[in-house]
Order: structure tokens, then sequence, then C-alpha cells
């Protein structure tokens, strides 16, 4: 499924931030997710379509958010 | 997360997006006052002399107003947001989930925003302009449309009247909106510069008062007050409720009238090239001379 699913159109990716925290997002291709660290929650996308409410997104476990912290966000 | 209980929070967001799920099934059942008012969008839109490269478009449903745009308003790049995933899917990209209260963009993304009929539903309406100015660039664009105070008069007083006289009392069926004359004050106050409000009355009309509701719920505009009444409406309250709408508000065609007030609000996030008010006190010149006029005292003048 996510070998097939589409790209977040690069100049939306390129403005969205958390709605909850303003901060940036890491986009995670592999599971289709937007993960604002601040806020430790993962905004999913569906089809290309990030979906930005804070009442649908993954609440990141504790594990998550050390491994996230320890790597360094992407260039 | 669901949000907690809160005074404040007067619309159930979620049952909003889940009425605005269910209009997405069949968008162009009930959509003719969203075309009509995103043409008169892309009117004034026409007016302004400027480009657009980046523009949002917030609570756009199935894409009205960028079929009514149609390479109009000097936009580069429109980007399609609305609440309801049922709308969003079916959006070509760029386009994504998300609400006017909680705005997923960095200060200064967009050249426009525009919003047809869709800030009505905002619980924090000051937050949500707030908002909408910081995602603006300085002298971007906010040309939104939303519902004023007098659309659907007829059927709250209706429905309210049916359900004391029924139920001997009463909840809230239709949304409260916002006044006109707070709307210029809430655009200032959120930062905006040279903010115009003015309202203009569509008025349409319905065989019946349950056609009226049935053409609400196709547009996925109906009752979303979180303090609504949950279940079904008694149907000895719905049918006085119709017999009242028509006693009242009845045309001698046997149809009724019904009222829908748009607002339209016109505001651009500073810029020092706008049109900025003179300091007091620094005139160059006497007023009395501009005006040809001889200067009298006042009188009253301290000294």
């Amino acid at each position: 499924m996510t070998d097939h699913a589409p790209d977040v159109d690069p100049r939306l990716l390129e403005i969205l931030v958390c709605p909850m925290t303003k901060a940036p997002l890491r986009y995670d291709r592999a599971a289709q997710e937007l993960i604002s660290l601040e806020a430790g929650l993962a905004y999913p996308i569906r089809d290309g379509i990030p979906i930005m409410l804070v009442d649908e997104a993954r609440a990141l476990d504790e594990a998550e958010k050390a491994a996230l912290k320890a790597a360094p966000p992407p260039p | 997360m669901p949000p907690a209980a809160d005074p404040l929070r007067v619309f159930d967001r979620r049952a909003l997006r889940l009425h605005r799920d269910r209009a997405a099934r069949d968008p162009g059942r009930a959509d003719f006052l969203f075309q009509e008012t995103a043409e008169r969008l892309v009117d004034r839109l026409a007016d302004v002399a400027r480009g657009f490269p980046l523009a949002l478009d917030l609570g756009c449903r199935h894409g009205v107003l960028a079929a009514r745009l149609a390479g109009r308003g000097g936009i580069e790049t429109l980007i399609q947001v609305d609440a309801a995933w049922g709308f969003a899917r079916r959006l070509p990209p760029p386009a994504a989930v998300a609400e006017a209260e909680a705005l997923p963009f960095k200060p200064g993304a967009f050249d426009l925003v525009l919003s047809n009929l869709d800030l009505h539903w905002t619980n924090d309406l000051p937050g949500a302009l707030l908002q909408l100015r910081q995602v603006l660039k300085p002298d971007g664009l906010l040309l939104a449309s939303l519902f004023g105070g007098e659309t659907l008069a007829e059927l709250r007083r209706a429905l309210m009247e049916a359900e004391l006289a029924e139920e001997g009392g009463a909840s809230p069926r239709v949304s409260p909106f916002a006044d006109l004359r707070d709307l210029g004050q809430l655009l200032q106050r959120a930062g905006f510069a040279l903010p115009v409000a003015d309202s203009d009355t569509i008025e349409v009309t319905y065989p019946d008062a349950l056609a009226l509701m049935h053409d609400l719920r196709a547009m996925g505009e109906s009752n979303a007050v979180a303090e609504r009444r949950r279940g079904f409406t008694r149907r000895a309250t719905l049918g006085r409720a119709v017999a009242l709408y028509r006693e009242r508000f009845g045309r001698p065609d046997g149809r009724i009238a019904v009222r829908f007030e748009i607002m339209t609000l016109t505001a651009w996030a500073p810029h020092p090239a706008q049109p900025q008010p003179l300091r007091p006190g620094s005139a160059q010149g006497r007023l009395a001379d501009a005006l040809g006029a001889t200067e009298h005292p006042a009188g009253d003048k301290a000294g």
C-alpha cells in the first residue's frame, strides 16, 4: 500500500506545520505520517492528503519519541 | 483526543465533519447557495488588480470556488482544504484536511486566503481570524463569506415556538451566527488592515419547511450546536413548525420564503506600503484652508 501511496504535494509539504504547536513536521514517507515531536502526535496521510486534525492524530509512545529525538531531522 | 467540555465550544466540530462527510456523497444536490456565493467572491477578487502566487481555499467542500475561479483572480497555485475527509479525498493535489481553528500552515505562507461560507462554524472566530492573519504574507488578502445573524431567522422562530408549544421547552436548532457589526471589530483586533465587512441577503423559496431542512442536511449545514438535543424531533413538533412557518412566512404562491444573510469580509495583512492614518497633530496645513472656510475659535479652549 505504502509503495503506491502518492507523495504529499511538495508545495503543500513546504508550508505545513503542526496545527497545535505550529512547529515543523517530519515527513515519515514509509509510515505515511507527518510527525510533530513537540506535540507528540503523528498526523496520518491518506492517498497523499494530510489529515491535519488534532483529534485524528495518533499519539506517539515514549519509545518513538526517544528514537525521534536521537535521530537528527532529515535535511 | 476529544476536546474537554467547554462553555465556549458552541459547535460540535465532530458532528459538523460527519454532516459534511454525508453531504460529500452527493455534493451537487443542494449546492446552489455555495455556487452563488462563490461567484460573488470571484467577482470581488477580480476587482483586485494584482496577482496571488499562492492561495488557500479554506472550507472548499467539493472545490466549488476552484471551479468558479477557472484561472481567474491571478492565482498561480490554490491549496484546497476542508474539515471533512469526504470532500478532501476527491480534491486534486495540493489538498489537505484542516480546520480554521487550528490552521496547519507556516506564518506568512499565503498571498491570499479565500473562504466560501465556512467560518460561521468556527467556535473561536477571533482566534481563527488571528491565525488567518498570521498565515498571510504582509499585504496578503483575506476574502471570506459566512452566514450572518439573519440567516434562517424564520426557521429558528418556527422551530422554537413549535417546541415550546409541544414540549414545554426549547433547545437550539439553528446555529447562532456572528453579527456584521462585530466582524469589522474582530478583524481589526486580529491585526488586519483596511477591514471591510458587508452584508447581502439572498432570498429563496421552498415548498415547505421540511423541504428546506432536507436541503440543509444535503448541504452539510444541519444543526451541529453542541447543546443541541440528540435524537429525532417529535413528529408533532415538526408538524407544528411547518404549519407555523407557512402561517407567518408563506407566500401567495403557496411556497415559503427563506432568507440567508451572507456577510463578506475583505481585509489585508498589514504592510508599510498600505495607506496609513497620519499621526494626530502632524498636519502641514490648516483644515479651514483646505475647505476654503473661515476658522472660528471654538471658544471653550483652555488657555
